[in-house]
């Protein structure tokens, strides 16, 4: 019984992993500028890959793997952010400017560390 | 801190006594030993730890809601037929002023629903947040204030 | 095989066709670009397809070893996505300014090779006169 609840569980989080990986690439391909592109790479792409992982983890039942599993999802989840930031960082140095549909950009001509 | 590290050393203690390093029974070993000092809490004097220990926690469970909040919130936005967004760039004025703290607001910032941090200014004095929907600038910077900064400050200060 | 085996076996491939799907939309960003941090962001996805990838397979083949090449996979993209970050940085110039001055330079050239044969020319014709 509880191994069948543990084999569907892994079995749910394999589909919604799924699910958010391919949203992220929907949203890379659909999305109309490089900074909201960032939005859907940098949370529905970690959700994704993160739950993958954890259903790895859950299906091998098995306290070693589930604390590497663990510490692979909070490695995604402190990486993931970081390097998005960094992206951003870098293209909005360079002079990558927002897309034509954005509405305000408070950070023109303000003074901040570059970094080169 | 200190008693952080007992905590640990009660933790590691019922590890050798029980003889199994596993992880689960190391985690098992400092629930339990977190629960006997909670019993012991008024003559240590470890009332602020339990008092930090459960707004860290609240800090790390809001973090899990908002991040499950936004991958949905983009899921939608992106399945959704017509996207009218209003993308921009909007100045957060800091209020934590710790590197440590900066760096974890950021973090924060990024994964939950609609921003991402890109640039502190050099004063560090302000944070410039990319939002997905900037129209309301006011009520975004009100969100964080009142969220993620807030707790923050609650569990670090 | 039990119901719920029954139904993980499903799910499993499904999720590979979902992944395939989403690797192709990727790739297809990668490639329409515009921008080299657009490209970037499509690789960076692209890692976290294949940790996604690594990780059903290690449920389908039952190799739990998959988990510490998924880890490592994650590490190493990290990495590249930072370096490229840093070269995105030190390159110092957008698509758009790097064409600009590709096409003043080739201007230039132009300009320059057309004084040239011009100038050849009327060599050519002085060497002419001469010779006669």
């Amino acid at each position: 019984m509880i191994d069948d609840f543990i084999t569907l569980l892994s079995a749910a989080f394999v589909l919604i992993g799924a699910f958010f990986a391919l949203v992220a690439s929907i949203g890379l391909l659909r999305l109309p500028d490089l900074y909201s592109r960032m939005h859907a790479a940098s949370k529905a792409g970690t959700m994704g890959s993160g739950l993958m992982l954890i259903a790895l983890a859950v299906h091998a039942a098995d306290s070693g793997v589930f604390a590497r599993a663990l510490a692979g999802v909070v490695f995604f989840l402190l990486t993931a952010p970081i390097s998005a930031h960094l992206l951003a960082k870098a293209a909005y140095a360079v002079g990558y400017r927002l897309g034509p549909s954005a509405v305000r950009d408070e950070m023109a001509g303000q003074d901040t560390e570059n970094p080169r | 801190m200190s008693l952080f590290l007992v905590n640990v050393l009660l933790a590691l203690a019922w590890a050798a006594v029980t003889g199994s390093f596993t992880f689960l029974n190391l985690a098992f070993g400092f629930v339990l030993a977190m629960g006997t000092l909670s019993l012991i809490r008024e003559q240590v004097g470890s009332v602020g730890y339990f008092s930090r220990a459960r707004r860290v926690i609240s800090l790390f469970l809001l973090f899990i809601y908002e991040l499950i909040l936004s991958a949905w919130r983009v899921a939608t936005l992106v399945l959704s037929p017509r996207m009218d967004l209003k993308p921009g760039i909007f100045a957060y004025p800091l209020k934590v002023d710790r590197d440590f703290e900066i760096t974890l607001l950021a973090n924060l910032i990024t994964l939950t629903p609609g921003t991402l941090s890109v640039d502190v200014s050099s004063d560090r004095r302000t944070l410039y947040v990319h939002a997905i929907d900037a129209s309301n600038p006011e009520q975004t910077r009100r969100d964080i204030a009142e969220g993620f900064e807030r707790k923050i400050m609650e569990a670090f200060r | 095989m039990s119901f719920a085996e029954t139904i993980l076996d499903y799910a499993v491939n499904i999720a590979l066709v979902i992944l395939s799907i989403s690797f192709i939309l990727t790739i297809i960003r990668i490639v329409r670009g515009p921008t080299l941090p657009d490209r970037i962001l499509g690789l960076d996805m692209l890692v976290a397809a294949a940790i996604g990838f690594i990780a059903v397979i290690g449920i389908k083949t039952g190799y739990i070893l998959y988990i510490d090449i998924a880890i490592a996979l994650g590490l190493v993209g990290f990495l590249a996505t930072v370096a490229f970050a840093r070269f995105v940085l030190s390159r110092g110039k957008t698509e758009d300014e790097l064409l600009r001055e590709a096409k003043t330079a080739a201007e230039a050239a132009r300009k320059k090779s057309r004084d040239e044969e011009k100038r050849v020319a009327k060599a050519l014709k002085r060497e002419k006169r001469l010779s006669r």
